[in-house]
């Protein structure tokens, strides 16, 4: 298998931006690496804990991203170059240790990446964390594309160093999970021994000194970026409009102007230091042009940074005109496209410019109104959410008290939705379920008489459920916990967690057992295989109507897509036509209508259930649901 | 209108109509029972379904329902059509230590399953702390177990569609009034059938004024008794009206008027005090322990009936007139009480 | 001896888990081998779990280009799942674009439960073929299926785009990638189903004029 550790220096390599920021960590040294798992940045742990044991590198999934990014201090502070990667949840987790770190500042290089993810395409939530380093007066380096992902994971150390502070590498997802040309560079040969000077504690109190040191080191930053080669305009001398952009944009403008064949009117300002904004150099550029258009994902950063340099300097700058999304040119959600960049430059350029032919674009739009179906995501095949949701339906509406299910994210947030019978009626962040089931688990003796109920899966219990959980046990709240442990983080790619044995580099791990965990931490606990669904159902009709206390309930099944790397399927499944009831009464297609796996099939025709053979992955749970005992497994 | 799983809650289920009975119940997986409560835990589709034609609580046409058993058309009189009204209980004392009123019941029940009238009967279940549940019964022993009454109410005939049914067995069925009810809709019914209706042979019905919810009801008890088990429970005629509860831990008793809150809503909207739909009903005899008011209605109850009484398994004497006429009034009491409350839901 | 427009816009469209991702990742190394300029913008994440997925890729001489391709711009669809062509050819397709597709349907959950249907396949192939220049057809799920596995079915779909002659693809060059990037216990089963799909797949012959 290939691997990002080849020390081919020149050779040209496909790499996903995550590579990309894993191999320049590597080419500067990189001893010690955490952080949690996260789209769109688990491939950056990810790839560097498959060569750790190669390169004697000690790199690790933590238990949250405050932790890793504590553990990638400590590193630092030891004199060991480090870093730690995470999405912008991620960052929001550890912000409280990386707002007293800034205080603190650093030695070894620390480059902290965070992997946004504008529209939230796998996030509960939407947000631009480059808001941090301006928080934290932190210097924040943004890549537009894989060589330079890859180049600016190098230098972030050097910069790191130089600085005394962390560095901020703030990626998105069309950087982080795209892929493209990357030349390798050297990977050296260094083994600095460790050492904590104790001379030189790291004491973020009393802040007010070190505050006035961070705002030092922040001038320097300044300063430094004035010259930074990851600034780059290209254009001609007097554009007519100069687009300022960084990060995942700044190839969104390259296609915008090529397609509207307007390299002749229109710069484009590349910045790779967003911050501090190097003013001198912003100043030679806002020269250039009285029109400035802004493309960044997701929030004005840039646009209202450059912004506050120019009123600043609006004197001796003149009148100057600046769109993006103040003005509503660009749309301030969402992620870009080449359209929205190329219809925004468009508008300003009065070019004329329509994709495709009419005639074409018509028929198509037609025959995708008239003939395609929508495409909802689901749960997988065999997934074990499927049967747990069902048994929470059925569980709940037995109960016929309006329980209400508390929950948060991960690959069962579906259950808000068709595939998970719309159960989940909250979400939020990590963990939050658990929390917010502590306050509403209060509210009985206000009259609340619906029963409440926490979700969350396996690592997120680890990473932020732990602490509401022994919270709820303190303070006497009432609620029933269901835990979804399906041994992995099966969203971000199947990352170990402290539940599952071994670590990110494959050794073998101490087990943090779910059920003595939730025990200890003062829940009466017990556990069930989803996939037997009518135990299951008791089970959950039994604890939510115990009265008092905390309550835990943990769903013990292997996620499909991990056993199905192992094994192939349990059960070869099949429908008997003879015996299935289709759509008459007695059934009315349960199956496919109401339980909806994607491994089945209706017939309109035949009327009658059929296996998908290249779907179905044999967890045989629709055998159980059958009315007319029509579906068979046999055991594989 | 719907007419199927939609309809039935819109008009039963919602309204807290629903007695319970398990008419709809095992015959598809979108309604189940638990604590008592019939419940829909999804949603379907079809615009008809045997769940709503079978409720005794959806629209009920006596004229309509073709009596297979009873064969006479129905008389629109306050305790049905019926041959004879008489005063019975089983010859045996064995069963009558064990049953409710005379062990007429149980005792006939036993019988037919020996004279090979029936093959098997579905009975119900109330043991201690579970709700009541529709169990195939065949020996004596077993029919033992199942005697006495249960005054809450619960899905008996789930059992019908659950089975399991080997093929050409008879079946006999005890149960409310409105159980009853439902297999006559049942019966009628013209939607494809997958049920064993057609083996039901013997339909048993019992005198019934109201039933209670079952969860309710098991907490008041836990509350009035503790954790003794329930062996028997009792309601002695007006104007005592009390509940009396046999346990093991002794005697406890209660006055009805505590227990009304626990009545079905599905119950105040019935009319049908006597079962009248079966071939035979049976109900006790106000201020006369140890006996039972039953009343003869079809050919097959008759004859049934006649041979028990000359084989010597049950024993009658003639109900007395005051008596006859006590039971016209509470039944007609039943109906315009029905009437007047099925207008409140409308 | 290929002459690529400058840059070649590929879309592999399909649904989650039938191994898109890793399919525009076998062209990408083989393309880069030759000296290309690659971007593949990929979903990734929720899309998994049986939603639409589609991989970008931008193939060029000279530079990057960004990850996602303009509307209106696809020049070779390879499409893994029929209903997912139409889906992609409605914003990214244009008259002269080329299709690689893969009969075999996924049914939608909005499909099995009943809230949608799904057309004929014989109805959805000629919309694409209205919208194509030119069509390849095979089905490569069937061909996986018979081999033992459905997850072959982009590998047999790679192999049939090696003989359409749009795009610089050798079996010799798959060989090199598929060492480096598949499991070397299923090297031989990839490599027979990249055989099966060059045996499989059909052009439809076209009698149309392209849509102007
Ligand atoms: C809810 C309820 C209300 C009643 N109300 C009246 C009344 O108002 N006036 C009156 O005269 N009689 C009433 N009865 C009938 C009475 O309690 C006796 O069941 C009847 O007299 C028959 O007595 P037995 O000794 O012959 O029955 P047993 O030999 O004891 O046999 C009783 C049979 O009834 C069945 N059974 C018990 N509970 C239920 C239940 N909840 N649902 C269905 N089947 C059941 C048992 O399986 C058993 O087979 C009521 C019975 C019930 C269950």
């Amino acid at each position: 298998m290939r691997s990002i550790a080849q020390n081919t220096p020149g050779k040209v390599v496909l790499l996903m931006g995550n590579e990309a920021i894993a191999r320049g960590a590597l080419e500067a040294g990189v001893k010690v690496c955490a952080g949690y798992p996260g789209n769109p940045s688990s491939e950056i742990i990810g790839s560097l804990a498959e060569v750790a044991n190669e390169l004697g590198l000690h790199v690790e999934w933590s238990i949250n991203e405050k932790v890793a990014l504590e553990i990638a201090a400590g590193a630092s502070f030891s004199g060991l170059r480090s870093l730690c990667a995470m999405k912008q949840n991620g960052l929001n987790v550890a912000s409280d240790f990386l707002l007293n770190l800034n205080l603190t500042g650093c030695k070894a290089g620390l480059v902290i990446v965070v992997a946004d993810d504008p529209a939230g395409i796998s996030s509960s939530n939407e947000e631009d964390s480059r808001l941090f380093a301006k928080i934290g007066d932190l210097p924040l380096l943004e890549p537009a594309h894989f060589q330079e992902a890859k180049e600016m994971a190098r230098e972030g150390f050097s910069i790191s160093e130089a600085l005394g502070l962390p560095v901020l590498i703030r990626s998105v997802t069309r950087v982080s999970h795209a892929r493209g040309n990357v030349t390798l560079g050297e990977l050296p040969h260094s083994n600095p021994k460790p050492a904590f000077d104790l001379a030189q504690p790291r004491l973020a109190f009393p802040p007010l000194p070190n505050h006035k040191v961070l705002h030092e080191k922040f001038k320097k930053a300044r300063t430094m970026f004035e010259t930074s080669s990851f600034n780059v305009y290209r254009g001609p001398e007097k554009p007519e409009v100069t687009i300022i952009t960084s990060g995942s944009g700044y190839l969104y403008s390259c296609e915008a102007v090529f397609n509207l064949n307007a390299k002749e009117r229109v710069g484009i300002l590349k910045m790779g230091t967003t911050w501090p904004l190097p003013e001198e150099f912003l100043l030679k550029h806002l020269r250039r042009s009285d029109q400035f258009l802004f493309i960044e994902e997701v929030d004005p950063f840039l646009e209202n940074n450059v912004k506050e340099v120019f009123a600043q300097h609006c004197m001796e700058l003149g009148v100057k005109r600046f769109f993006g999304k103040a003005n509503q040119m660009i749309p301030d959600v969402g992620e870009l496209t080449p359209e929205i960049v190329t219809s925004a430059l468009q508008a300003l350029l009065a070019i004329p410019y329509t994709p495709g032919p009419e005639a074409y674009n018509r028929t198509a739009s037609e025959a995708l109104a008239e003939v395609v179906p929508p495409r909802a995501l689901s749960f997988c095949a065999g997934c074990p959410h499927r049967a747990t949701y069902w048994a929470i339906k059925t569980a709940l509406a037995l109960d016929g008290r309006e329980g209400i299910v508390l929950g948060d994210i991960g690959c069962y947030s579906l259950g808000v939705g068709a595939s998970g019978f719309f159960q989940m009626k909250t979400l939020h962040a990590m963990g939050s379920g658990v929390g917010l089931a502590c306050g509403l688990g209060q509210l009985d003796r206000f009259g609340l008489d619906q029963p409440v109920i926490a979700l969350c899966g396996d690592s997120t219990f680890y990473h932020a459920a732990m602490p509401a959980l022994a919270n709820a046990t303190y303070n006497s709240a009432n609620f029933l916990l269901l835990l979804l442990d399906n041994s992995a983080t099966a969203m971000t790619g199947f990352q170990p967690h402290p539940g599952t044995g071994t670590t990110a580099t494959g050794s073998p791990a101490p087990i943090l057992d779910l059920q003595t965990l939730c025990q200890s931490l003062g829940a009466k606990v017990e556990v069930v295989d989803p996939f037997d669904i009518e135990g299951t159902i008791a089970a959950i009709l039994k604890m939510v109507r115990m009265v008092k206390g905390v309550k835990a309930l943990i769903f013990k099944r292997e996620c499909a897509l991990v056993s199905g790397r192992r094994q192939k399927k349990n059960y070869q499944v099949e429908i008997d036509p003879e015996r299935c009831l289709g759509d008459s009464c007695g059934c009315n297609r349960l199956c496919t209508r109401v339980f909806k796996c994607p491994g089945l099939r209706w017939d309109p025709k035949k009327k009658k259930a059929q296996i998908d053979e290249a779907i179905c992955n044999g967890c045989g749970v629709c055998v159980e649901i059958c009315p007319a005992s029509a579906i068979r497994r046999e055991a594989q | 209108m719907s007419r199927g799983l939609k309809g039935l809650v819109e008009k039963v289920l919602s309204q807290g109509l629903c007695t319970s009975c398990g008419a709809c119940l095992s015959l598809c997986p979108y309604l189940r029972s638990w604590q008592g409560r019939v419940v829909k835990v999804h949603d379907c589709s079809l615009e008809d379904g045997r769940c709503f034609a079978y409720c005794p609580r959806t629209e009920f046409n006596f004229d309509g329902i073709e009596k297979k058993g009873v064969h006479q058309p129905y008389q629109h009189a306050e305790i049905g059509s019926f041959r004879r009204v008489l005063m019975a209980r089983a010859k045996d004392s064995t069963w009558r230590e064990r049953a409710q009123s005379g062990g007429t019941v149980s005792a006939l029940i036993d019988f037919a399953i020996r004279k090979k009238v029936i093959d098997a009967a579905i009975l119900t279940l109330r043991d201690g702390d579970s709700s009541p549940k529709g169990q195939i019964v065949m020996d004596r022993e077993d029919i033992l177990n199942h005697a006495g009454s249960s005054y809450v109410s619960g899905p008996t005939l789930e059992a019908l569609h659950r089975g399991p049914w080997e093929g050409e067995e008879k079946i006999g069925v005890v149960g409310l009034p409105c159980q009853v009810q439902a297999v006559s809709k049942m019966r009628a019914s013209t939607l494809e059938k997958k049920t064993p209706i057609d083996k039901i042979r013997l339909m048993i019905g019992l005198f019934c004024t109201w039933a209670l919810e079952d969860e309710p009801f098991r907490d008041f008890l836990k509350k009035r008794i503790g954790n003794w088990p329930a062996l028997k429970l009792e309601i002695t005629p007006p104007p005592e009206r009390l509940l009396k509860i046999h346990t093991t831990g002794g005697l406890y008793i209660v006055p009805v008027d505590e227990i009304r809150p626990f009545i079905r809503k599905g119950c105040e909207v019935c009319s049908d005090m006597t079962a009248e739909l079966a071939d035979i009903s049976a109900g006790t005899v106000e201020g006369i322990d140890g006996w039972n008011t039953v009343i003869v209605r079809s050919d097959q109850g008759e004859k049934l009936f006649k041979e028990a009484e000359a084989e010597g398994i049950i024993e009658s004497q003639p109900l007395p007139m005051e008596h006859l006429n006590h039971l016209k009034e509470a039944s007609l009491f039943k109906k315009e009480r029905a009437v007047k409350n099925f207008r409140n839901i409308e | 001896m290929f002459d690529l427009k400058d840059p070649f816009n590929v879309i592999i469209g399909g649904v989650g888990g039938q191994g898109n991702v890793l399919a525009s990742r076998i062209l990408g190394e083989i393309l880069i081998g030759q000296g290309y300029v690659i971007t593949i913008g990929e979903t990734y994440g929720a899309s998994q779990r049986g939603g639409s997925v589609m991989s970008h890729l931008r193939i060029s001489k000279k530079e990057p280009f960004s990850p996602l391709i303009p509307q209106g711009q696809c020049d070779l669809l390879i499409a893994l799942e029929p209903v997912e062509a139409l889906r992609i050819l409605a914003p990214y397709g244009k008259p002269d674009v080329l299709t690689l597709l893969n009969t075999r349907p996924i049914h939608p959950i909005d499909v099995i439960s009943g809230d949608a249907t799904y057309p004929e396949v014989s109805k959805v192939i000629a919309k694409v073929e209205q919208l194509s220049l030119r069509v390849w057809v095979l089905n490569a799920t069937e061909i996986a299926l018979e081999m033992g596995d459905p997850i072959f079915s982009n590998i047999v779909m790679l192999g049939a785009l090696s003989t359409i002659q749009v795009l610089p693809v050798e079996r010799q060059a798959f060989e090199e990638v598929a060492r480096d990037l598949l499991p070397s216990r299923s090297l031989m089963e990839n490599l027979r189903a990249f055989d099966r799909g060059r045996e499989m797949v059909k052009e439809i012959p076209s009698k149309k004029v392209p849509l102007a």
